[in-house]
Formats: structure tokens, sequence, C-alpha cells
């Protein structure tokens, strides 16, 4: 007898209807498909509904219509925190830590939900995925430096082991060379098995690292393809992704 | 001057500093100020005072004194049921009407004047219940004992500084070691975030009302044993609460308890200097100074 296989299709939306207020939605219908193990990056201009969308997923922008889908539950109605119970892991773009609390308060926040027995297994795996983390374990969050926060808030979403992780704009903000660092990092995880979710700015990384890409514009999906061939479509550069991006595109 | 000051000062403060852990608990993880805590104190006051009377009432043996202490076991009883109660009666209030207020997003102000409508309706109700006569746990004198340095106390008020030395420490035990004293410190400092580490907020707003009513009926019991039960010392007490929140810095449990202290030796002092009428005056004097210097308190940190 084999063991039952996990559904291919991680997470999917219809036609989804979200915004901050009911009557000016931001996001105004879109269909997705996130497959499992793959890497998605969400492009677009800014105010294109990016950050709405992956917000409205983890369910903190209401949603007014349509269905989302996790390993084939409806979580439409679930409340954030029954999300993250379902196997969804988000990392927001700005305050991703709690900076009062330590690196070790941080990650056994995020362990709290996993069987008593195997936080401290959990908690020690990440260490030895994250090492600059476990130097000093006890010491404030707040005290880290950009490049730390950002790993940080990525091993704290990976302690449940989730079945899909969202990250919005994890290059906000940090240097040339840690931006490098943390899609590197980005990249091996989801080597790892962990399908992964990229909402960026950042065009050039973001295609670097993503199988995929959906361009995002005025809360509709206006482009989507492989990501390797979707920076070279000269009209969706231009349009869409920033001329520098496009002329950058054209040269290569 | 009197060294008296300093265990007068010390008692009030003690019974200050846990009125001020339920506010700063409230202020800090639901984000305004609760008027209505002064209640949660007397109504925690008067639920002790009607179950050890119904325990003395029914047992005479449970009303004797235990060894120094001018009350029964009814009265050790009568605090827990207390707890449990006034905890009770938070979460009714909180469900009647700060949810339904949270859950509109309202404004901060609107939740605010709600708990001024709130501490109306608990204290009047009280007077109607038990009018606004004082009431005493117990009748029976006790002598204060020479603590040394000219300064002497009464084994009850010793009993209540002990009390609330050991709450204190609990609570700030229970909120740095334990699993849900990083929710509340979590959902204090990012309420959205918490959601997203899987945090169930709403058992996080349970709890600080739990503990926040709890620790106020043990100030109120102990306001009633010391001084006396009126359905207005919560009122009473509202101010120094305030001052000795804000003074310690929103968030900060120690930083509430010591600065129960610091106003309550400040009260002490005033008293003894200038007059009991100016008592009152010390706990906004305190709050106005460190709004003005010092805004996020002695242990708080800046915005």
């Amino acid at each position: 007898m084999t063991a039952p296989q996990a559904p291919p299709i991680v997470l999917t939306t219809q036609a989804l209807v979200a915004g901050y207020e009911r009557d000016l939605p931001i996001i105004r219908g879109i269909d997705l498909s996130v497959m499992r193990g793959e890497f998605l990056t969400v492009l677009g201009p800014n105010g294109a509904g990016k950050s709405t969308l992956v917000k409205a997923i983890a369910g903190l922008v209401p949603v007014h219509g349509g269905a989302i889908r996790l390993d084939g539950q409806d979580i439409t109605a679930s409340p954030a925190h029954t999300r993250v119970r379902q196997g969804l892991a988000f990392v927001p773009q700005t305050e991703n830590i709690f900076t009062t609390l330590s690196i070790q308060e941080n990650l056994q926040l995020a362990a709290a939900i996993l069987p008593k027995d195997k936080r401290q297994a959990r908690i020690a795996a990440l260490y030895d995925m994250f090492p600059d983390l476990s130097a000093r374990p006890r010491r404030r969050a707040g005290q880290l430096s950009g490049g730390q926060r950002q790993m940080l808030a990525v091993a704290r979403a990976l302690v449940v082991k989730p079945s899909i992780l969202i990250l919005d704009e994890p290059s906000a903000g940090l240097s040339p060379k840690v931006v490098g660092d943390v899609f590197a990092r980005l990249r091996a995880i989801n080597r790892s098995g962990v399908t992964t979710v990229l909402v960026e700015q950042n065009v050039k990384a973001a295609l670097g690292v993503a199988g995929r890409a959906l361009v995002l514009v005025e809360g509709r999906v206006a482009h989507e393809g492989p990501a390797a061939t979707l920076g070279d479509d000269p009209v969706v550069a231009e349009l869409y992704l920033g001329a520098r991006h496009s002329r950058e595109a054209m040269a290569t | 001057m009197s060294p008296q000051i300093l265990v007068d000062g010390l008692i009030s403060g003690a019974m200050i500093g846990l009125g001020a852990i339920g506010v700063t608990l409230t202020y800090s993880i639901l984000r305004f100020a609760n008027f209505a805590h002064g209640e949660f104190i007397s109504w925690g006051a008067y639920f002790a005072f009607a179950v050890s009377g119904l325990l003395g009432y029914l047992s005479g043996g449970l009303a004797a004194p235990i060894g120094p202490f001018s009350f029964g076991w009814s009265l050790p009883i009568a605090a827990v049921a207390s707890v449990a109660l006034t905890a009770g009666l938070a979460l009714l209030v909180d469900a009647v009407l700060f949810r339904p207020l949270r859950s509109r997003r309202g404004a901060v102000i609107i939740l605010v004047m709600a708990s001024f409508g709130a501490a109306l309706a608990l204290r009047n109700l009280l007077e109607f219940i038990f009018t606004s006569r004082p009431d005493y746990y117990t009748t029976n004198l006790q002598i204060a004992m020479r603590l040394g340095g000219g300064m002497r106390a009464t084994p009850d008020q010793l009993l209540c500084l002990g009390v609330a030395a050991v709450l204190a420490l609990a609570v700030h035990l229970l909120l740095t070691r334990t699993a849900i004293g990083r929710s509340m410190r979590a959902v204090s400092e990012n309420p959205q975030l918490s959601g997203i580490v899987g945090i169930d907020i709403r058992s996080v707003v349970r709890m600080v009302w739990i503990l926040g009513a709890g620790l106020a009926a043990v100030a109120g019991i102990m306001t009633g044993l010391i001084v006396q039960i009126r359905p207005e010392m919560g009122l009473d007490l509202l101010l120094p609460l305030f001052a000795a929140a804000i003074l310690g810095g929103i968030g900060s449990v120690p930083g509430a308890m010591i600065a129960g202290l610091i106003v309550g030796l400040a009260e002490a002092l005033t008293v003894q200097v200038f007059g009991a009428e100016w008592r009152a005056a010390v706990a906004f004097v305190i709050l106005v100074a460190i709004l003005l210097l010092r805004p996020q308190g002695l242990f708080g940190r800046p915005e």
C-alpha cells in the first residue's frame, strides 16, 4: 500500500476580490494556482495590489468575493491564526519580527502550535539552517541588522513546516549584497521542498530565483509565464516591470 | 518627619501597584485606558464581603480570627471566590460592551468613553445593592507591632504587603517565562503579526481581563481589610492607578508595581507634610510631571 500523495496544487484563489473597503476593492477577481514545490514570484508596478493579494491570502485583508483554498480546504473565512495551523506561513514586508522579544522567544512563539515534544528539536533544526541566529539566541531581536531580521522572520515562518511560504518584499531596505544573501537562502529553502510565493519590487533578483512569474496590474493578472522568459519580453518589461529592467533585459 | 510614612506609603502603594498592573496590561494589549478598572477593585471587595459574610453565617467557626490576623478563614476563601467572580464580571463587560466596539474597529476614544459609562453603571449598581454606607470585613481591633526605627504595622498590613509582593513577582514570571506570557507580550507589541504567528488573540484578551480583574479584586480586598469597603473605593484609587501605570511605563509589570509604591510613598509624605486634604493631588502632580518629562515612564521605551 502506498502513502496518500499530497495534492499537486497547494494554493488556489478563485475570482478573488479583496480590499480594505468593500466598495473599493484593490484585488479585482484574481484566479491563481500555486503548484507544490514551485517558486512563484508576483510582480507589478506600485499600487498593482501585490501586497494586498498576499495579505488577503494570509487573512489580514478582508475578502469580499471569491474563494481561497489551501491544500484543498476552503480558508476564505478562516482567521489569520488558524491559517498558520493549516500550513500557510506569511512574512510581511515590515514589522515581521517581535523586536522586544529575544531571537529564541520569537521562535518559541511560532513553535507554540507544534506538539510540545517537537518544539525544541524544530527550533534546533532552524538554528542549524540559520547559524547567524544561533550565536546569541537571547539577543533582543530589535538589535539585529536588517538582513538578520529578515532571516529571523523567515526562520520564524518555517518553524511550523508550512505547506507554503509567502514573502512580501523581503529585499525592502536591504543593501544589494544582503539582498543577494537573502535570495540565495530563499532559493535553497524552495529547493528543500517548500512551496514559495515571493512578492517583489526587485524584479531582476526575483526573476533570478523564481520559476514562474505573475504580473499584476490594477488588481488583475496581466501577464503570467516562466520567470526566465517573462523578463525578456520587452513589452511586459517596459510597461510593467520598469524601464531600467527593460533595458537590462534587452542588453542581455 | 515620622518614619511611619515609609510603612503607610508602602502599604497603600502595594494596593495601587496591584491595581496598576491591570491598568498597564489593558492599556498595552487592548490599547485603551480602561476607566472602569477601578470598579473591578470595588466589586472585588464587595464580592469578598458578600461571600465571607455568607460563610460566616453558615459556619461561625470560619469567622474566628486566624492567629494574629483580624479575620477568619472565611475571608481567604471568599478572596478566591472574589477573584473568580471579578474575572467573570470583567469578561462579561468585555463581551457586552468592549468586544462589539473593538470588532467595529472604532476610534480608541469610543472605547475610553464606553469605559466611563461602564464605570458609572457598575458603581451605581454596587451602591444600589450594598448602599453607600461603609462596610468592614471584621470589627476586631488589631494592635500594631513595633518594627524598629519608630515604625509600626499591624499583622494584616504586613500580610497585605507580602501578598502584593508575591503576586507582582508571579505576574512578572508569568509574562517572562511562560507561553501565554510571551503571547501577551507579542500581542502588546504587534497584534497583526501575532495573528500571523498563530496566536489566538481572543484567548490573550481573555487572559488580560482575567489577570487584571483578579489582581484588582485582591487590591480591593486589601483596601477593604486595611481601610474600609465603600462603592467609591475604586473611583478614589483610579487616578493613583493611572499615575502608577504611566510612571512605571505602559506594559511594564515591575514598573507598575514599583511606581505604585512611589505613588503610595509620595501620598504618605504629602499627608504628613501638607495635610490629608492634599493627598489626592499628589497622583495628579506625578501624572502631569511624568507626561511632560518622560512620557514613556521609568521602565518604558520611547515610541
